[in-house]
This record gives C-alpha cells, structure tokens and sequence, in this order.
C-alpha cells in the first residue's frame, strides 16, 4: 500500500527524466531544408518588426501578391527584448522567415547561426541597388546576410527661433557648440542632454571623430575603443558636463519630451528619423526648428557626418521559401511605392540608391519652417565613413559603456575611464564567448 | 482511516503532482543541467561551429566574478533589508488602526488601501514613473515649489523609489492578512486585561502583537521571497532612470544573460544562485525566529 | 507569552486612548475626539497615498499627449475622455480587447483549474498519510522559492519542442501550479473537515472521490475561494511569463500588451495617451472588482487564521 505511493513517485520521477534526455539531445534541429515553390501553391511568411507603418507596406506587397503572402508580428523595440524574441525562437526551431535586425546586432545574428546566407540565392544580384556603405553594413566578405533597409545619417536639429532670439549663430564645429551651449545657459536653457543609458549616440559621434572600433584581422576579431578619437569625444563631453552646459536626462522619455516641449532643451544632434519623435513629441513646436550639418571638429580633414541606427530585413535560418522571402526582403526597401510607404511612417533614411529625390523626403516641410531640411540629410549620408563595423558582443560593449557613464556622472570615475573599461570588458565578452581576439 | 491511505493519497495528489513535476521540477532540473555547461566555438572568427561543453562549476565561479551579477544579489538583499520592514510595519500600523475604537470609515479606508493590489506591477511602475519624472511630475513639481529638490530616478534615490512601488502594491494586501488575524483575536482576553489596568497602548505590545505573530511571520517570508525575485519594476523605469542597470537585480541579470547574450548557460547558474540565497534567507529567518517550516 | 516582537515605531498619529477597546463590528463606544481625529486623520493621509497614482491616472487619462506633458498632473485639462477611450478600444483593430479576453482566459481558467487541482492535492496530503508525506510536503513548498528566471527559459525550450510555445497553452499550463495553493488547503482540510464526517460517509459507501467533491470541497470553500482570487490576482499581474512565452500580440495579456504600447511610445508618441488610457480601462474594473471581493477574501483569511 504504501509502495504504491512511492512507485507512482517514482514512475514520475522516470518520466521526468526521460522528458529530460529527450530534451537534452535533440537541440537545435531546426528545419533547414528549403522547399520548391510548387506553382499555384501558396505560401505565407512569416515577418517580425516593429518599425511604424511598415503594415502598410506589407498590405501592399499582400495586395500584389496573393500567392505568396506575408504575416507581420509587431514585437517590441529589438532592443528592449524583441532580439531576445528572435533569439529564443531560433533556439527553439520557430522563427519568423524574415526579421528586422539591426545593423550592429548583424554580427551577433551571425554567431548565433540565425542567419540565411543570401547571395546563394541570388542576392548579389541587387547589390547596386542600395548604398554602398548600407550594403557593406551587411556584408561578410563576399558573403550577405540581409537587405539593408534603413539608415540614421545625423545632423543637427536645432530651434531657429530661440536662436534668433537669442543671437546665436547654429554651430558648425564643436567648439562652437560648446560657445553656444554657454550662451543657451544664460538664457535658462540647455543646448541639448547626454543621454548616460543610450551609448549607441555616443558610439555614433565616435564614428564621426574617425574612431574605429571593431573590425577583423585574419581570423581575429579587433577590439580599439580607447582611441584617441573616442577619448577626444569622450573628454568633450566630460567637460561639457562638468560645466553643466548640458543635461544629462534620458533621451526618449517623458522628462525629455516636455523641455523639448517648452524650450528648455533647444537642440539635438540626432539622425534623420528624429523627425518623427520631435513631430510626435512636441507638436506645439512646430514651424521652429531647422537642421543644419553635424558640428565638425576642428582637426577634421573633410567634413564627415555619422550614423545612429540602421536596419536590414534579414532572412533568418531556416526560412522554408527562402526565394520568395528575399524577393519580398528587396521589394520592401526598393520599390518606390513600398519605400514611400516606409518614409512616412518614419522608418528612418532609406538604404536603397537614389530614393531621396523625388520622394515624399524630398520637400519643403512646415514643421521645419519651410526648410527642404533632408537635403541636409542626403548629404550626410554621403560623408558617413563606410569602414565601420560592430563585433557578435555590440549590446553588450553598449551596456558597459551605459554602466561607466551613468557612474561617471554620478561622480564615480570619468567618462575617459569609461571607455577604457569598456576596451577591456568587450574583450573578456568575446573571449568568454570563445571567440578569437587579436593580440590575445 | 489507514485503509488505501497511500493509494488514494496518490490518486489526489497526481494531477498537481505532474503538474508539478513537468512545470516546477523539470525545468529547474534542466536549469541546474544547463548551468554545468558551456559552449566552444571553433573556426574563423569563431563562426566556424559551436559545441556545447561539460564546465562544471565554471559558470557559477564567472557569475560571482562578474562584479555585476554579485552587486546585484547585493542590492536585492539591501532592498529587501529595507522593503520588508517597511512593509510589515506599515501594513500593522495600518491593521492597527482600522482595528481601534476610534476608527471610522473603516470599510472605506480597508478598501482604498486594498485597491493598488489589483494593479500589475508593470502598470503600477509606468502610474509611478510618470509621477517621478521631474516636468511631468506633480509631486516634483510641488517640491520644487518649497524648494525641495529631489530625483526620484537618480543614483541610490531610485532604489527607495522601487521600495515606494512596491509597498504601495501590497501593503493593503499585507494588511488584511494582519486584520484577519487581529479580528480572530478573543476580546475577552481585551477584558481581562482591562480589569488587571492596562492601557491601550499596553494590550497592543502585549496581546495584539503577539497574536498577530504567526501573520507577520507569513506575510515576511513571503515579501523576501518577492523581494528578492525583484524585476519588473526596474525593468519599467529603466528608460527613464539614470541608474538602473540592465543587471540591476538578479533577475534581470539573468534574464539579460539568457536573451540578450544568449548565453543561457551562465544564465542558469545565476538563476541557481539566486534560488538558492532565496532559500537560505527564507529557511534563515524562519529559524531565527524558532518556527521549524510549517507548523501551523 | 512573552513578546519579543519589536513594537511599532513611533507614528505621527498617537496610539488611540480608549477607555474600552471593544473588538468587534465596528461599534465604536467611547475613544476621546482626540483620538479620533488623530486614528481618522492617519488613516485619511494614508488614503491619500494609496488613491493618488489612481486619482492621477484618472485625470491623465482624460488628456491629449500634448496636454499629458503639457500641463498639470494634477488637474483636467481640455477633457476628452469618451475620444481617448475609443481610440484604445479601437486602436489596432481593438486589439486591447483582445488582450482583456486574454487575461481573462489565462487567469480566470488558469485560476479555476489551479483551485481544484491544489484542493485535491491539498485534501490528499491532509487525510492520507503515507510514507515520505512530510517530505513530498516540503518539496512542494520549496516550489515557493524557485525564481522565475530559473523556470522560464528551460519551459520555453520545453514547450517549443512540443509546439505549444507561443499558445494559450504555453502560459496556462504553468500557471495551474500553485504550490501555496497546495498548502493553504492541506491546513484548511487537515484544521476543518472533520474525520468522523469523512468516516461515517465512507461507511454509507461513498467513493473517496465523491466524498471529496461532495463532503470536503463546500467545507473547504473560504480556502478555495482565497486561492482562486490569490491565483487570479496572480496570473493577471503576471508579465514575465508570458513575456518569455508570447510573441504573437494577439495571445498577450493586459500586462504585456500595455507594456509594448509603452515601449514603442518613444517611437509613436500617442502610444503614451494609448497606455495611460489602456492602464486606465484595466485598472477601474478591476479596482471594482477588488472592492467587491475584498469582503469574500477578508472572511476566507480569516477562516484560515482561526483555524490555523
């Protein structure tokens, strides 16, 4: 009697353990066999993003296409957790055919085996079809691994009127920008914040400054954060903090979005969608800003912009149509129609050659006092430095660099000592994931 | 009585039996299996194969290494030191309260202390963050008014503030756990002391706590464990804090290792680690108090 | 019996001086005016605390985003409620309908299957001695202790093997496990169904069964209902589980649905005036429901700690 109880304990731990070596082999056998489209056959895709507007894009494409059609999950933001999303589903054998991923998470993708190839089915094809730096962004050697979709070439936005009120001229280098952060200061407001969690801004003012982190040498990755370019921008903006000449809020929150509101914060040097946030967050001031060329630094030899942000449409592994997935991935960031689509709902500077002229970018726009203001753009994206490249571990460089400058500020250490940590914790991130790194 | 006792016990107990050995043990069986492992990558750039390696304790030693991961088991156990005697002591002092003679509007006052445990967490960290973003914030503003300057999200401040969520969240349920045990209370034994010519003040520390005891000791042990597992509500005020990390609790180390470096491994281990300082402050504080687990 | 807990530290409001300290239905007799005031005031500063987070969402909630960050949180501004409150319903289709279904689901039927089986289970551990019972016991309450973290990515990659990653099932199933559930209702069978009641039904016959559903389940109701609504507050409020589980917004619960609104906001700013409102909608019924269910819950704790 009392047997019984143990037995019917011990069936279950059996079973339980059984479970468990049934789920301990068995890991990671996606389907990675790729079907013939049969004709007449129809096939759904299955498509995760959270870019705005692009549903609309994608109605077109279901509208054109009835025989392959395409299925959008909006998922979160991919890093507030919708790259965990895809990470998990790859592990698990259930991922979406086509993903939105960021250039810099690319590397990362790649590690984690998450990523078709795609000139094996023909994607070399449309390389001339996008920017050249876009195209090396997702590019491995010969080897592409997504459709680049999107860029954030930066400049600066700035509000015309507080600045003629004030007198002040809109800076073209940064030391005159730190002459007008004073100015600002007299008048109670600031020329901008520095955002301690969001050290993707930094890393893209490190670009400008000629910095170049990550790259590969052989069969090593590279590692060189504390440059002096990256320390240059570093201190400058130590100093700027130092004499309270900006604020150091989040950007991308409410606190920011009222000063922006009410003049207490009358610049910012951002990328081509910022746009879309100043319009969406702070429509009562619409009319009063400009945007004008990113502040150069002194010792630059030519003028140089940088870019924040930028995505691809990327097939990921074990897509069963492969074809007809990289048929949509183009058509999404070329097609004129489907592209327009995509800038109104303010998906960020489009990768494919030549879209600006002649588009919906492409005008005089009266949230900007009349200014044909992406010509500012346009010419950014054309002095944006196309050797740049991020390393499988990026999120994570980004997180010890946010770490360092929120301690920094919070009077522990500087911003200098920031980035040196960051140098030698990116190198124990990659070595830890057992990946090779030069002159280790 | 002792007839097919066991055989009819196992018929009970097998749904939430299995249940629980799927859904409960399993997966932290296989948390424990995957914390011993670790993955080797081969080939260029490391993308030429990965195979997953026996590591043995290797995960558990880089997760107390990582300074990181062991500032945040610290700080759970910081919070925790503060959260649960904030909380135990306002949800009595509140059950106290509601219980005197000179209450009124009880039934009002129990339902508005009541009411923010229906709230999630999550929401409750998006009401509370739009009220300590300085320029949003009425309560900052009116500060600023008397010329009080605080930050609500910045450096050790932020802490106090997930303390302030979260005891807003379940003091009302703390309390009514407290009141049921007071109303159980016989009032003769009120009476008797009385009649022996105590105060007011004396039958609460020496009738009324003591009742209380048994509640209190509950509702403790369960706010640690809360406390400890601590992680939606840094998770939403990460945006707009200055200070929170994206390992700011254990939790959220643990869940950034799993799905942002994908690295489940090292994941595992800290989530283990957790666990186990989860229990052995539990099992602690029951001790130090003298109860032997479970015996009510 | 002596005390050796700390007593509470001195409060703004002075201990009440009654002359008579009467427990029972609020029949207050003589406390001074003084103490009065001072308990009432305590109690209304408390209040004030506890409804200001709701008093804010309400007026936020009548706002346009301009006016969200615009004016005072303290106050209306330009109300427009009935247009705020049709946008969230309609919004993507009303998909926050769907998300209130959802929650529905996951934590009504979660939360019911969750009470019975733990009742059985409880009931079991209660009447039936066995050897190894008290250890069976303290393996389940030490399911109390397991963190989330530790659980979720190892069911994740379970379920996915057996495709049900991404379903109802994925947070159902899981959320059936109420180990405290277990516990509550073994000290609440073992203090309040009377052997001799179990006895003499099983001398008429009675199916062990059948005397559970019939005999034990009414007498343990106060416990069922405290674990049901101790579950489905519970599964409601949950968001990491479904956060790892989900990645289809239509299978979201409130929880995870108002959440990704907030975390696109940056991107989309009337997704703010979309939370705020979202939040709003969720909050009132269930606030409604919490005043209508604190008494059952008030009368099932305080069966609970009579009899334990």
């Amino acid at each position: 009697m009392i047997r019984h109880a143990r037995r019917k304990i011990s069936v279950l731990v059996a079973a339980a353990l059984l479970a468990l070596s049934v789920a301990a082999c068995g890991d990671g056998d996606d389907d990675s066999s790729t079907q013939e489209l049969k004709p007449g056959q129809k096939v759904t895709l299955e498509f995760w993003s959270w870019v705005p507007g692009i549903d609309k894009a994608v109605d077109l494409w279901n509208s054109e296409n009835p025989d392959v059609q395409v299925k959008l999950s909006t998922i979160t933001v991919g890093t507030s957790g919708g790259y965990a999303k895809m990470y998990s589903a790859l592990e698990a054998g259930n991922a979406p055919d086509l993903a939105q991923v960021e250039y810099q998470e690319l590397p990362s993708f790649l590690l984690a085996d998450g990523v078709e190839e795609i000139t094996q089915y023909g994607a070399s094809d449309d390389a001339d079809k996008f920017v050249d730096w876009q195209w090396e962004q997702v590019s491995f050697g010969d080897e592409v691994y997504a459709i680049p979709q999107a860029s954030g070439p930066m400049a600066m936005f700035y509000r015309q009127d507080l600045f003629d009120k004030w007198g002040i001229e809109p800076p073209t280098t940064w030391t005159e920008y730190e002459a007008a952060a004073r100015e600002i200061r007299e008048h109670g407001a600031y020329i901008g914040t520095f955002p301690p969690g969001n050290s993707a801004w930094f890393t893209a003012l490190a670009w400008q400054a000629g910095a170049r982190w990550f790259g590969t040498d052989g069969d090593d990755w590279t590692v060189d954060i504390d440059n002096e370019a990256t320390r240059k921008v570093a201190e400058f903006w130590q100093r700027l903090i130092d004499e309270d000449l900006v604020k150091t809020e989040p950007d991308f929150a409410n606190g920011w979005y009222k000063d922006l509101q009410e003049g207490q914060i009358v610049g910012w040097v951002s990328a081509q969608w910022g746009d879309a946030i100043l319009r969406g967050n702070a429509p009562k001031t619409a009319g009063n800003w400009r945007v004008a060329p990113m502040p150069q630094w002194d010792d630059a030899s030519e003028f140089a912009s940088a870019n924040w942000g930028g995505s691809s449409t990327a097939l990921l592994k074990g897509a069963d149509y492969p074809e007809e997935a990289l048929d949509f991935a183009v058509w999404l960031n070329t097609d004129l129609e489907a592209v327009d689509l995509l800038i109104q709902g303010g998906y960020g500077w489009p990768a494919a050659s030549d879209a600006f002229s002649g588009s919906v970018l492409d005008r005089a726009d009266p949230f900007f006092g009349g200014q044909r203001y992406n010509e500012v753009f346009a010419d950014a994206d054309e002095h944006i430095d196309k050797s740049w490249q991020w390393i499988p571990t990026t999120s994570q460089t980004y997180e010890h660099l946010n770490d360092g400058f929120q301690a920094a500020i919070e009077g522990d250490g500087t911003f200098v000592d920031a980035v040196e940590q960051a140098q030698g914790l990116t190198i124990d991130d990659l070595e830890k994931k057992g990946l090779p790194v030069a002159g280790e | 009585m002792r007839r097919h006792d066991a055989r009819t016990a196992a018929g009970f107990l097998a749904p939430f039996g299995i249940l629980f050995a799927l859904f409960f043990l399993l997966p932290i069986v296989y948390a424990i299996y995957q914390s011993l492992f670790t993955i080797e990558r081969t080939g260029a750039l490391g993308l030429g194969g990965e195979e997953q390696v026996f590591a043995g304790f290797d995960n558990y030693v880089d997760a107390l290494q990582e300074p990181g991961f062991v500032d945040s088991l610290g700080r759970v156990v910081v919070f925790a030191a503060i959260q649960v005697p904030v909380m135990i002591v306002f949800a009595l002092v509140l059950a106290l309260l509601l219980e005197t003679a000179s209450a009124r509007g009880v039934p009002f006052f129990r339902t508005a202390y009541f009411l923010p445990f229906g709230v999630p967490g999550v929401i409750a960290s998006i009401l509370w963050g739009f009220l300590y973003v300085p320029g949003v914030s009425p309560i900052v503003g009116a500060l600023d008014q008397v010329g009080i300057h605080v930050d609500f999200l910045g450096g050790d401040t932020v802490l106090l503030s997930i303390v302030n969520i979260v005891t807003w969240e379940f003091v009302g349920y703390n309390m009514l756990v407290l009141v049921a045990q007071l109303q159980s209370i016989d009032p003769n034994l009120y009476e008797a002391a009385r009649v022996d010519g105590a105060s007011g003040w004396h039958i609460v520390r020496h009738i009324k706590l003591p009742m209380v005891r048994p509640a209190i000791v509950l509702t403790t042990v369960f706010t640690i464990i809360g406390t400890l597992q601590l992680f939606a509500e840094p998770l939403i005020l990460k945006p707009v804090s200055t200070s929170i990390s994206s390992h700011y609790t254990p939790n959220m180390a643990a869940y950034n290792e799993a799905f942002s470096n994908n690295n489940y491994h090292l994941a595992a281990a800290e989530a283990v680690l957790l666990a186990l300082v989860a229990m052995v402050l539990s099992f602690g504080f029951l001790r130090l108090i003298g109860r032997g687990g479970d015996r009510r | 019996m002596t005390d050796t807990r700390v007593s509470p530290p001195p409060t703004s409001e002075a201990p009440p001086k009654p002359r008579e300290v009467r427990h029972e239905p609020r029949r207050p007799t003589d406390s001074t005016l003084r103490s009065r005031v001072l308990v009432v005031g305590g109690l209304a500063i408390a209040a004030v605390y506890f409804l200001l987070p709701v008093y804010w969402i309400l007026v936020a909630a009548t706002k346009s985003t301009g006016d969200l960050f615009g004016t005072s949180g303290l106050w209306f501004a330009n109300p427009r409620l009935l247009d705020n409150l049709e946008n969230v319903l309609t919004f993507q289709d009303g998909i926050y309908l769907r998300w209130t279904l959802n929650s529905v689901i996951y934590a009504g039927g979660g939360a019911l299957i969750a009470t019975f089986v733990s009742a059985m289970a409880g009931y079991g551990l209660a009447k039936f001695w066995f050897r190894g019972r008290e250890a069976v016991f303290n393996l389940i309450l030490a399911g109390v202790f397991i963190p989330m973290t530790a659980l979720a990515l190892p069911l994740y990659l379970m379920l996915s093997k057996v495709e049900l990653a991404n379903t109802y099932w994925s947070v159902l199933l899981p959320s059936i496990v109420s180990p405290f559930g277990v516990y509550l209702c073994r000290i609440y069978a073992a203090a309040a169904v009377p052997d001799d009641l179990l006895e003499a039904a099983r001398i008429d016959g009675a199916g062990e069964f059948r005397i559970f559903a019939t005999v034990a389940l009414r007498i343990m109701t106060p416990a069922l209902v405290t674990i049901f609504l101790f579950q489905f507050v519970g599964i409601w409020n949950n968001y990491f589980l479904p956060l790892v589980m989900l990645s289809d917004p239509n299978l979201y619960p409130i929880t995870l649905g108002l959440t990704s609104w907030y975390t696109f906001a940056g991107r989309q700013p009337e997704l703010y005036q979309l939370t705020v409102g979202g939040a709003f909608v969720s909050v009132v019924p269930l606030m409604i429901a919490m005043v209508v269910l604190q008494r059952f819950w008030r009368s099932g704790l305080t069966q609970g700690s009579v009899k334990g």
